[in-house]
Parts: structure tokens; sequence; C-alpha cells
């Protein structure tokens, strides 16, 4: 699928595929400035409010662990030791803050250790975030996105007001629904995208100024209606689990003649959910709502596991997937708890499930691809 | 004198010794289950009987056959590298052990693994008729989180009454808090005797007489109460005659900032005690910084109960919040019991403690405190046994000049 790439799918790649990138610098070479966060459950449009350029933090580009190890044992996921170990090597350098969401237990102390570590980012946060969905729950999360509010202003500049949040907010709802129909084109029979590309186009939107970007996915979408069918594949397959910025996974499955056709990943499938709710009033309160009552939530994220068993099911049904690959961070406690309970629901709705258990960056894809081509054999049309 | 000691010791421990069966022999009241711990004061006050899946887990890992539950625990398919006190109460649950509650309330505290185990008792369809509670317990502890934390323990009150029909007792809640203050006092009288030099009572008496005010079927009972006099007072005289612990000649205090582990203590701490004269002054179960529970009203009663939940409660305390706290609390304790060193056992599946062990080294070394980091499992001998560990602390001792 990779003849024929669309201009824009050229560009994304290169976004994935490198953590600094020109649209990055330019904003920054007008005087802008750019915060990175972790995870997915941070709101952009805050940032976007207060007239920032929001990064989401990932490893991409990282070879080992050698400096983070010095931080974090290997007693903890690869993702934030791979991301905090770019991060030493200077490959973070452009950020002028960080805000660090208390997720999941290795994620919070990337606060901690980037705090004591010799970076020298100029703003750091840490957004306690709930990590049980709830009504009350939203409540406490309006507070905190109120504090981070106020450091953003305290720090950079500039009045973030309800307008300018309810813009930021019609913005990212914009992008949700074009990456959404991005998406929906992957129900073809012959989708005309693979999940190793699509992978690029989320990961793109992560890194780059919105408005760029939703121009770029517009200009996608018309080049990919145009694009020539690629033929049906022998089974249609749906990543689910954490992270997601890493084509790997879908590389494998498309190099042994499989597509994946939609996923729930942090970068994938759960990023681009339906959009906040418009309904004026207090715009906080609408992202807060948003992040913790309405939207399938990364598994750190308690008493919604059926919210996200529905949406994975929903997701496998409507792309008519044949099989569900479950990729599984070693380390990740939540995601762990997750699969166990997902297995007998799978099973149930008829849905094959491949659990995985990898490192953020893999040495063995050898072996990952025998197991998932004994999936592919038992799951093909 | 020592036999008082050993008195206590006995009860406590016989207390204790039932809290792998717990959920089995709970027989009065409803049966509430929790993937941690909840606040004892409301099942104490309520009469009810609560049990929690995480501490049963833990402590099937000192049975005989722990390695074997760890290992069905592992074959059953959660994550590999999970806590093991974890898997041996997934365990437990999936293979139908665990006796069927009337209600589950259970939290994100204190930890992922804690968490997942939580979210796997909500998910466990042979219970999907049981009424269900989830609390979410802020990584933060002001005033704010106290408020938050407190007015969800309200609420889970509110759905106790609602699920068994029968309202809380106000007065016989505020009966339970006066004695549980009490029984704070008593624990924090202990902990300021253990100050002394040499230490008076064996150390770990902090952490039974802490497991056994807050775990055992006794919670918040006169019974306590009398048991914790009992070793206050005994230990006063020890103090008062300079005395150290029974049979050892103190040479090192160190502070243990982990879990205890499973094994007997006297598979390490009383070795490395008569061995070397190295005496564990503190641990991590056993600091306690507890504060009265206000009652001057619901809402502040709530709100000390929401403090006491985040920020005193031991594994609270040192798995929600940061490094800051947990950086704290060791220059603290060090200071005020008079540690000579700081051990790290930093328990495999301790993800806060994995992630933070630079940033304990480096003050450790700015501070000259000497600093060890073993990298154990608490709950699984196989890993590194107890006579490991104690060489390797041996040579610690020796290289840092403390023996």
């Amino acid at each position: 699928m990779a003849e024929n790439q669309p201009l824009v799918l050229e560009k994304f790649s290169r976004i994935a595929g490198s953590l600094a990138n020109p649209s990055v610098a330019a904003f920054k070479g007008q005087g802008g400035k750019v915060v990175g966060y972790f995870c997915a459950f941070i709101p952009e449009e805050l940032f976007i409010a207060a007239g920032l350029l929001p990064f989401r933090m990932r490893g991409t580009g990282s070879e080992n662990t050698e400096r983070a190890d010095e931080y974090f044992t290997s007693w903890n996921c690869s993702f934030p030791r791979h991301c905090f170990n770019q991060a030493l090597l200077g490959k973070f350098d452009f950020l002028d803050g960080l805000v660090v969401g208390s997720g999941c237990d290795a994620m919070r102390y990337i606060y901690d250790n980037w705090k004591q570590s010799p970076l020298k980012t100029p703003f750091l946060h840490l957004l306690n975030s709930p990590h049980v969905s709830g009504k009350a729950m939203a409540g406490y999360y309006k507070d905190e996105l109120a504090r981070l509010k106020s450091a953003l202003e305290g720090r950079f500049g500039g009045k973030v007001t309800d307008q300018k949040l309810w813009d930021a907010i019609t913005l990212c709802n914009e992008t949700r629904a074009l990456q959404q129909s991005i998406y929906d084109l992957r129900k073809s029979p012959t989708p005309p995208i693979s999940g190793s590309e699509m992978v690029a186009v989320m990961v793109a939107g992560a890194s780059l100024p919105k408005e760029e970007y939703n121009a770029d996915l517009k200009a996608l979408l018309a080049e990919l209606k145009q694009r020539p069918a690629a033929g049906k594949y022998p089974a249609r397959l749906m990543l689910v689990g954490s992270c997601g910025d890493d084509a790997s996974m879908c590389g494998i499955v498309e190099e042994l003649g499989a597509v994946v056709v939609t996923d729930h990943t942090c970068f994938g499938g759960r990023m681009k959910y339906k959009g906040v709710a418009q309904t004026g009033g207090d715009p906080l309160e609408a992202i807060a709502n948003y992040q913790i009552i309405e939207r399938p939530f990364c598994a750190k994220m308690g008493g919604a596991h059926a919210l996200r068993a529905g949406a994975i099911i929903a997701a496998a049904r409507d792309f008519k997937v044949d099989g569900i690959i479950g990729q599984r961070l070693g380390c990740c406690d939540a995601w762990g708890g997750e699969f166990f309970m997902l297995r007998d629901e799978l099973k149930d709705a008829g849905i094959p499930l491949l659990v995985i258990e990898k490192e953020y960056i893999s040495d063995s894809e050898g072996q990952l691809a025998t197991r998932v081509q004994a999936f592919i054999e038992t799951v093909r049309r | 004198m020592i036999n008082v000691y050993s008195q206590l010791q006995m009860q406590a421990q016989k207390a204790l010794g039932g809290l792998c069966l717990d959920p089995q022999n709970a027989s009065s009241g409803p049966f509430v289950l929790g993937n941690g711990d909840f606040f004892i004061e409301i099942p104490a006050a309520y009469g009810c009987s609560f049990s929690d899946l995480t501490l049963t887990g833990a402590n099937g890992t000192a049975l005989p056959n722990a390695a074997e539950l760890i290992d069905k625990g592992i074959e059953i398919g959660v994550e590999s590298r999970m806590c093991n006190a974890i898997k041996v109460a997934s365990y437990y649950l999936e293979a139908g052990l665990v006796r069927k509650p009337d209600l589950i309330i259970t939290s994100n505290s204190c930890c992922d693994a804690m968490d997942t185990l939580g979210n796997l008792i909500n998910g466990y369809q042979p219970w999907v008729d049981v009424p269900k509670f989830k609390m979410d317990a802020p990584h933060s502890f002001d005033e704010a989180s106290y408020k938050y934390m407190g007015r969800q323990l309200r609420q889970a009150v509110a759905f106790m009454e609602d699920v068994f029909g029968k309202k809380m007792d106000w007065d016989r809640l505020r009966e339970v808090c006066v004695l549980s203050n009490k029984q704070a006092q008593l624990l924090l009288e202990f902990q300021e005797l253990k100050k002394a030099v040499p230490c008076p009572a064996n150390p770990d008496f902090s952490r039974l007489g802490f497991a056994y005010d807050r775990w055992t079927g006794e919670r918040v009972s006169p019974q306590i109460t009398e048991w914790l006099e009992q070793l206050v007072s005994a230990t006063e005289a020890r103090v008062k005659a300079k005395q150290g612990i029974e049979g050892i000649d103190e040479k090192v205090r160190f502070l243990w900032q982990d879990l205890a582990g499973s094994w007997p203590p006297g598979l390490l701490w009383g070795r490395l005690q008569k061995e070397l004269g190295a005496v564990c002054i503190m641990d991590y179960m056993s600091y306690g910084t507890l504060t009265p529970i206000e009652l001057s009203s619901e809402e502040a009663m709530f709100t000390s109960f929401g403090k006491r939940f985040l920020l005193e409660d031991p594994m609270n305390r040192q798995a929600l919040h940061t490094t800051d706290l947990f950086c704290d609390d060791i220059l603290g304790i060090v200071k005020d019991f008079k540690c000579d060193a700081v051990v790290m056992p930093a328990h495999i599946a301790h993800r806060d403690t994995n992630s933070r062990l630079k940033i304990v080294r480096d003050m450790c070394r700015a501070k000259g405190i000497p600093c060890l980091v073993l990298g154990i499992d608490i709950w699984d001998k196989r890993h590194m046994t107890p006579d490991v560990a104690f060489d390797r602390m041996k040579t610690f001792f020796q290289s840092t000049g403390l023996i």
C-alpha cells in the first residue's frame, strides 16, 4: 500500500518517525512555546487556548534505555523509560514545558525524575487525574484543569478565556471528526489506508499545530477517496492496548498479508472518540466530562470497563474484524487486568483475541511475527 | 518483661493468622469486600465485616504452599510481572475461593496492581449481582483532596445504607472514632519510645500493632486498646531502665523503606539483630503519622477520614504521592530515629519505588547516609532468599564501616 502514497501521508510518516519536526520549529521560530504532555487524558484544548503548541510525548527513535535505567528499573513499563531516555539524550530540548498526568504508576514518576534530572525544561506540572469514572471525579478533574490553566497563564502569560477554550474545543472536535472520517474509510472491504499509515496519521496529529493538521487531514481525505483499491485481505484485524504510537505491530500484520482496520489505543481510536459536548456554559466542565465520563479510556480508569469493552466490541463489529490483537506492554498492570477480563467477553462475542506482551521498542519481531501469523491462520476468511 | 512481649506477640499474631481465611470465616453481619483498605472505623461502627483481598493475597504468600499459589496466579494469565500478592489474590478470586460478598467497595489505592485487583473483583462474573461502589483516591494531599476523599467515603456510607436497608448509627461511629483516636495515640507513643538508643523493643511490634489495629477481625475494639497500652507500658519501663532489645547488642540502626516481606521476621531481621546487632528501627508499614479524627461535625469527621485515608495510611502515604514526600519521610525517620543507614528493599513489583531509586540514592549520598538497594521480591523468596539479602546487607554494613 506504500505505492501511490499520497503526499500528505508522506509528511505524516516523516513527522511520526521523528520527534522534533519542521512545523514545531516554525511555531517556535515565530515565538511560540511548545508544551509536551503525557498522556491521552490531558486535554490539548487547554494548551491551544493558552496559545501553546501541545506535543504528545513518545519515545520514537529510541534505541535503548541506557540513561533512563538509572532512574527507572526494568520493573517498570518500557514506554516511560524510552521516553525519558530520549529526554536525557536531549531529544526534547525543544520543549518549553511539560505536563505529566498521574495516569499509571510509572508515568507519574516521570514528573519526579524530570524535576530531579539535569533537564532544564522551564515549566513542569503534575496534573492529577482521577482513576475512576464518575460525576464527582469529573468535578475534581475540572478543578485540577483550572489549576493547570492558572499555572499556564502564570508561566506563559495571557488569559485563557472561556471563549478561547470553546474555540479550541471546536478546533479539536474538528480534528476528531476528520480522523473519524478517515477511520470510516477503513470499513470498506478494500480499505484505502493501511494500519501502519493510520498510526502515522494519528501520531502526526499529536505533533503538529491543529490548524495545519486539520488542513492536511482534509487533503488526505480527498486523496484517499481517489486512491486505487488495494485488494481484499485474508484477515481484517483490530489492535487494542496502551500507547499505540509505534506501527511495528501493524507492520508485522501487513507483512503477513493481513490488514489492521481499526484500533483502540491511546494514540489511535481512543483519541478521536466523538467530541467534547459544545453545550455552552463552563468549557472546563465540558472537557472534564468528556475526559472522565464519556470517552472510552485507558485501562487505568476504573469503573469504566463496561464502557471500554462495549466500545471495543462495537468497533470490532462495525469494522468487520476477524480478530483482535491485544498489545500489552510488560509491567503494565492496568492492561494486564483488562485483557484478563476482555478475554471472556470477547469470547462470548465470538471475536478471537491474541494477547501479546511486548516491550515498547521490540527486539523480538521475529517471534511476534510467528505468533501473529499463527493467529491470522486461525481467523482468516 | 520479655514474657509480656511474648504474650502480646502471640495475641496479635493469632488475630492476624486468621486473615488468609478471613473472607470464608466472616460470619457476623453483612460481608463487604475490598481491594485495599476501606476505612475501618466505618464497617466497625456499621456492624459489618470487611475484608481486603490484597491483604488476603499477601498473607497467602506466607503460607507453606506460597510458591504454588503464586504460580497459579501466573497461570490464570494476569500480567506476568505483577505483584505476587495480587497474583495470589487474583487466583483466590478466580478459583472461587473467596466467599461471595454482600457489597464490594474498592478504590484505586494504592498502586496500579491493587487497582487492577479492584477491577477484577468488580468484573468477576459470578458476582455480577453484588452491589459495587468504587472510590477515587487522588494522588495529592491537600485540603481539597481530603474533602474529595471524605465526600466519597460519606457516599460509601450512604451506599451501604441503601444496600443493607439499615442506617448508620452516628453515635456509634463517634464512639468508634474516639477509640480509634486513642489507639492511634498509643501507636504514636510506642513509636516515640523506639527513638531511644538502644531500641527498647523489637521494632516489629510497630508493624504488628498497626496490622492488629487496622486489619484484624477485632477492628477498633477495646481489646486492641488494652494490647497497645500493655505494649507502651512494658516499653516505657525498658526505656527508663535503658534496656535494649533482650539479648541484642545494638550496633546499627537501619530503616527498611518498604514492606517487611512475608517470610518469618526471624529469617532476616531477627538474624541481622542476633548476628550483627543490626536493628530495623523502622519500616514502610510501621511509620505512623496519624492525626486525630475530627469529631466536631459530620463534614469535619469525613474530611479527616479523607486525610487519614490519603496521607496517614502508610501504604497510601508512600505509594500515592510524590517523591518529595517519600524523601522527606526518609530523612525525618533517619534523623528522629537515629538511623545509621537506609535499606531500599525495592520490592520488584512496586512500580513507585522502582521509579524513584535514583532520587533516594542521590539524596542519601548528599546527606552522607549509607544507602543500599536490594531489589527483592517481598512475597517470593525464590527471587532473592532472606539468606542472600542477609549476606548483601552484611557486606553493605561492613563496607560502610557500620560493623
